[in-house]
């Protein structure tokens, strides 16, 4: 546990090192000011977008860019060469790209909205949303060569965990998305200023768990494959 | 310490196997070096030692423990230093160790310490960006051996060092050796070799062609000769004299009392010459 703190910790440090937070203060002020203008009618679904799109999906370009800039730095070998596991790694990297965009969507919904009705739904919606989408992000920047590479194949893997945006504009029945994780966070999100039924609050929790389950498996078995492998390979010849 | 038995391995894809039946085993507290030109597979065997590769076919024992059984805690236990002494470039020195450190659950060296011992304790606050090739790589060395490690594998420690800095990792090296520890070389740098090992291992092609104590190799398989140059009036001379019964030689010690002697040196073989007569192959 002491381990993955430690990497947790880091991971603050090495975003905070390279500017992200400074970049994400900016972008919060720009969505307070665009919120302002915001008709009052409008503002709730307004909101809810905006901490659907962005602060719950943070970590999507976030995390590729922290891992094309290890790779960069060619840490991932000298890493990997000590007790820290793929798991602990790839945990401290979600985890404190969660908290990020947590403090971001409390931020832009407290601006915009005030507090919301159900703030642990609210945030456990942010939190499991961001791990999911950066795991994905994981998933997507070691199959990229580029940083062009990384954000066009990251918009076509993240493009189903829209869908259920149609869904919630009512195009098309809403259990057609049902399968989808996002489907849970866009309910979840909604807590901010409805009540949900113990059944959606349970459909959601279990969708995005199990959808941050099976996206860690296919995030970890990808790193493992894609770049420790060529990373073994560059840091020893022959 | 290690043992190996009947090591094969195959990249995936390859057609053919990188090694080949490697049998080998290295003592507590030796310096061992694996020695070959690039693609012999003495790096693969070092992955496999450090548990990078475990699709091997064969024994890999280290510690007492087969290597594709190990767990993280097996890097509690040993050190790798990388040919590239890659960092977080926008932290400093200290920054870096500190996060190493902070990932074994084991008892730690002292960061500071570390530092002071490897001539690095002003470049502390530095950022490892602004070091110097000679500065990362005692930084990777002293990485490599915050924890303690009972094994420690150093890939090309010499690589790209001037004289002086290779001197002062050479003379590291020797010191963790002292401390009882075992350490694993891979170069191609034959120099260091000899000054370093224990034992080489001559790795090519997948096979270990030798394994033998450098100065051995050198003494069994170099001329058994002296070579002595000296001045006659003002041409420069050389004579070859066989050593053994040298002491009861009248020519060479007529040279010795009529002429200035310039040089005077065994004519032991290089290991690098060694290596090429024993594997037909250079080191390049």
């Amino acid at each position: 546990m002491s381990r993955l703190l430690s990497a947790i910790k880091f991971d603050f440090r090495f975003q905070l090192r390279h500017g992200f937070y400074g970049v994400y203060v900016l972008v919060c002020s720009i969505y307070w000011v665009l919120l302002h203008y915001v008709p009052t009618g409008y503002k709730e679904t307004v909101t809810l977008l905006l901490t659907f799109s962005d602060p719950s999906a943070v970590g999507l370009i976030l995390a590729g860019g922290i891992v094309l800039l290890e790779k960069d730095q060619g840490i991932h070998a000298s890493l990997f060469a000590t007790p820290l596991q793929l798991k602990e790694y790839l945990l401290a990297k979600s985890i404190s790209l969660s908290l990020l965009s947590l403090s971001a969507a409390w931020a832009i919904h407290g601006f915009g909205l005030g507090m919301p009705d159900h703030p642990v739904l609210f945030s456990l919606g942010v939190l499991l949303t961001s791990s999911m989408i950066t795991l994905l992000s994981i998933g997507a920047v070691v199959r990229s060569q580029s940083i062009n590479g990384f954000i066009l194949l990251s918009q076509l893997y993240v493009l189903p965990f829209t869908l259920p945006l149609l869904g919630f504009f009512e195009i098309g029945p809403s259990s057609l998305y049902a399968i989808i994780p996002t489907s849970g966070s866009l309910l979840l999100l909604r807590s901010s200023y409805s009540t949900l039924t113990a059944g959606q609050i349970g459909y959601s929790l279990l969708i995005l768990l199990l959808g941050n389950f099976l996206i860690f498996k296919w995030a970890h078995r990808s790193f493992g494959r894609q770049v420790l492998r060529n990373q073994w390979n560059g840091g020893v010849q022959g | 310490m290690i043992m190996v038995k009947n090591l094969q391995f195959k990249y995936p894809g390859a057609a053919e196997r990188t090694l080949r039946g490697l049998d080998f085993s290295i003592r507590p507290g030796e310096i061992f070096g694996f020695l070959g030109p690039s693609g012999a597979g003495k790096s693969t065997t070092q992955k496999i030692l450090i548990g990078s590769l475990k699709q091997y076919e064969g024994e890999v024992q280290v510690l007492g423990k087969e290597i594709r059984t190990v767990g993280s805690d097996y890097y509690e236990r040993i050190g790798v230093a990388f040919e590239f002494p890659n960092f977080y470039q926008k932290f400093t020195v200290i920054e870096n160790l500190r996060l190493f450190q902070s990932l074994y659950a084991g008892p730690t060296e002292d960061p500071r310490i570390l530092l002071a011992k490897l001539g690095l304790e002003d470049a502390a606050h530095q950022k490892v960006s602004q070091l110097s090739k000679g500065m990362k790589m005692r930084l990777n060395f002293c990485r490599s051996i915050l924890h303690r490690p009972e094994v420690l594998f150093l890939d090309e420690p010499t690589s790209g060092l001037d004289p002086v800095n290779s001197k002062i990792m050479k003379e590291l090296i020797l010191e963790k050796k002292s401390e009882g520890a075992t350490v694993i070389i891979t170069t191609h740098n034959m120099q260091a070799a000899e000054e370093l090992c224990d034992r080489v291992a001559f790795i090519v092609d997948g096979h270990i062609k030798l394994i033998d104590s450098p100065r051995d190799l050198k003494l069994r398989l170099g001329v058994r000769q002296i070579r002595v140059e000296y001045r006659d009036n003002q041409e420069l001379k050389a004579e070859d004299f066989a050593i053994d019964g040298i002491g009861g030689n009248e020519r060479f010690l007529q040279l010795l009392r009529q002429y200035p002697i310039e040089t005077m040196h065994s004519r032991e073989t290089t290991l690098e010459q060694i290596f090429i007569d024993v594997t037909g192959r250079t080191l390049t």
